[in-house]
């Protein structure tokens, strides 16, 4: 895992590139400019990580959040084994208390998402595999 | 009349009543499916099916075809009833020639329609067909246009039913596309326009079959299937239990059942039915079942879009169409494709003289950049475009959260509902009480010197003033604040009351819903 601090219009970003794989032809230089995913410096600590933008590993399923909120209560952790309709984490949303249910059963590989912290739709907030 | 010539036509029948022959009907039974002739047996009540254009053949001498023999030329026609009321139908027959479509093929299916629509009875479609008979050329093609004219003209006209039983590609996807519900049966059928081998030559993407047009595809992601089944028994099954919903056509009520429940019953679970904190989700299934007749009743489009169910139950033993917000999914909110599965379902039961119930606990429409790129406000107008176009008994009965532009689109005062009930529990204002604050009061707030204590003193003000149904009852908006509990008895008194409604609308060739 690497860091970089990157100035976009006299705003700094803080970037962290995590190398995936190795020995690949591919100008790995310039990679890390275009995927600087916005992570504001000033964020709290309980800001989530910007999901992971690689996809997700064969076999495993990602449960995105529906809609942008405060994830209020999570209630998995990594390596928990969870049933298809279980509930995985609380995230406030449209003034309501949505239940993020697993998609389907498997074990939990990631949860990406910390009580508190703000997410938008389409963030990965949790990994099933 | 001579036995030789009674001799003949039975071996006739005969011959053609054996289809594609004992080989491909047994690859039929294996692949879990029924034949063309079981499925009609099925669907109709025991010995009501009268079959039609049983003798038909092609008339193709291309490409060796004139040595092909079709019994039935692949598809079972004709008419019979379910539960005593007359139903045409068609059932192509995969064991024949694939139940490919041709010129002769497409008449019979043609003729089904045209008669079925100069009766004014429902027309069902049972589809497993390879698709187009690639001999036959345009005259396929033209075969499939023919259908796909008459679909249209009987639209709200006749109720048309179609079920995907086994493969349905390309062209052959429009006429179930344009019927007003579809089945599919999970694991043995797909439909697509293009096949996944056709995909991957173009594009490279691999996908399978099942993936790209199975039936938990269309029932949850594309919304194209609106009911799933997982044998083609249960799946007829199902269409039987869905005509039982229908009028025979656009000039009749729907059939009218004992209602078999008090229609006095009071619902002391309704009562506590809401959760004290409005931030809580609850299941609005709960709420329908305990309102209809006997708590059954039939769910359009379960898969999609749950943050809005449609369903269809019995009042009193009448049907009734219910539009009710989820909000265990999404909030409740009204998104896209909440409003395309709503809007389509509205107008269903205009058109077949459905009276409308709308259930509303409904925070507001999706925010987000995604839902204003895909057209929310196109989307969104349909459901208010369908519920002022409808003429059928409108009752709406709001149990809690009735919000802005939401509010109107599930069917307010304005749109014309018939009938307003609400709860005490209903909260209906243009925003809820945090934003409404914050906008209201944003001098006070930032002038107190405890701008949080006063933020939360303003918005219990806005609260207890405003999100509550009474502010709508003083205008008029809402014609009863009810208990939840006399729920029931009130839907059954409104009802009642409505089914004498008339009302006319400006003569016009049709309307032009935002699409």
């Amino acid at each position: 895992m690497k860091k970089y601090n990157i100035t976009v219009n006299g705003n700094t970003y803080e970037v962290e590139v995590e190398e995936v794989g190795s020995a690949s032809s591919a100008p790995r230089a310039q990679a890390p400019a275009p995927k600087a995913a916005p992570a504001p410096q000033a964020a709290p600590a309980a800001k989530a990580a910007p999901a992971p933008q690689a996809a997700a590993p064969a076999g495993s399923e990602s449960v995105t959040a529906p809609m942008p909120g405060t994830v209020l209560d999570v209630k998995v952790a990594v390596g928990d084994t969870v049933a298809g309709g279980d509930v995985l984490l609380i995230l406030e949303a449209m003034k309501m208390e949505n239940e993020i249910m697993a998609s389907r059963g498997g074990k939990v590989v990631s949860v990406n998402a910390a009580k508190g912290a703000s997410v938008n739709s389409g963030d990965v907030l949790v990994v099933i595999e | 009349m001579p036995v030789n010539k009674l001799e003949d036509l039975r071996k006739r029948k005969e011959k053609i009543f054996a289809g594609g022959g004992e080989k491909r009907i047994k690859s039929q039974h294996d692949k879990g499916k029924l034949t063309a002739r079981e499925r009609m047996a099925l669907l109709f009540d025991e010995g009501t099916f009268v079959e039609l254009d049983a003798f038909v053949t092609h008339r193709t001498t291309n490409f060796g075809m004139e040595k092909v023999e079709a019994p039935a030329e692949g598809v079972i026609t004709g008419y019979g009833q379910v539960d005593g009321r007359v139903v045409f139908a068609y059932a192509q027959d995969f064991t024949v020639i694939g139940g490919s479509l041709g010129e002769m093929h497409a008449n019979k299916i043609v003729k089904v329609l045209d008669n079925a629509l100069k009766v004014g009875a429902p027309v069902v479609g049972l589809n497993d067909s390879g698709g187009a008979r690639i001999q036959e050329a345009v005259d396929a093609l033209s075969g499939y246009g023919k259908i796909f004219f008459r679909n249209t003209i009987a639209s709200g006209v006749i109720p048309q039913i179609t079920a995907i039983m086994g493969p349905c590609a390309g062209g052959a996807v429009y006429s179930p596309a344009i019927t007003d519900f579809v089945f599919m049966v999970d694991k043995t059928s797909q439909m697509f326009i293009t096949g996944p081998q056709v995909i991957e030559t173009v594009t490279g993407e691999k996908v399978t079959a099942e993936e790209l047009g199975g039936a938990m595809t269309h029932n949850r992601t594309s919304g194209v299937a609106h009911f799933m089944s997982s044998t083609d028994e249960e799946t007829i099954l199902e269409i039987r239990r869905l005509l039982d919903y229908l009028p025979s056509n656009n000039m009749e009520d729907p059939p009218q059942f004992d209602p078999g429940d008090d229609i006095n019953r009071l619902v002391e679970e309704l009562d506590s039915i809401i959760p004290d904190n409005s931030n809580k989700p609850y299941d609005m299934h709960d709420i329908i079942r305990l309102v209809v007749d006997k708590g059954e009743f039939m769910e359009y489009q379960q898969y999609y879009a749950p943050n809005i169910l449609t369903v269809f139950a019995r009042i009193n033993g009448s049907t009734v169409g219910i539009i009710a917000n989820q909000p265990k999914v999404l909030a409740g909110t009204l998104d896209v494709n909440a409003s395309d599965k709503a809007g389509r379902f509205i107008r269903t039961c205009d058109a077949f003289n459905i009276p409308l119930l709308n259930i509303v606990d409904v925070p507001g429409f999706l925010p987000g950049a995604t839902q204003e790129y895909d057209g929310i406000i196109r989307h969104g107008a349909k459901m208010l475009y369908a519920y002022s176009e409808a003429t059928v008994p409108k009752v709406t009965l709001i149990v809690r959260k009735a919000y802005g532009g939401a509010y109107l689109a599930m069917c307010s005062k304005d749109l014309g509902a018939d009938l307003v009930l609400a709860w005490p529990t209903a909260e209906i204002a243009v925003m809820g009480p945090q934003g409404a604050a914050n906008i209201i009061f944003r001098n006070e707030i930032g002038g107190a010197e405890d701008p949080v204590a006063m933020r939360a003193k303003k918005i219990d003000e806005y609260t207890a003033e405003f999100a509550t149904p009474y502010k709508a009852a003083e205008r008029g908006f809402v014609d009863d604040v009810i208990e939840p509990s006399t729920t029931r008895q009130r839907l059954v008194d409104a009802f009642n009351l409505l089914e004498s409604k008339r009302e006319e609308r400006p003569s016009k060739k049709h309307g032009n819903i935002p699409l």
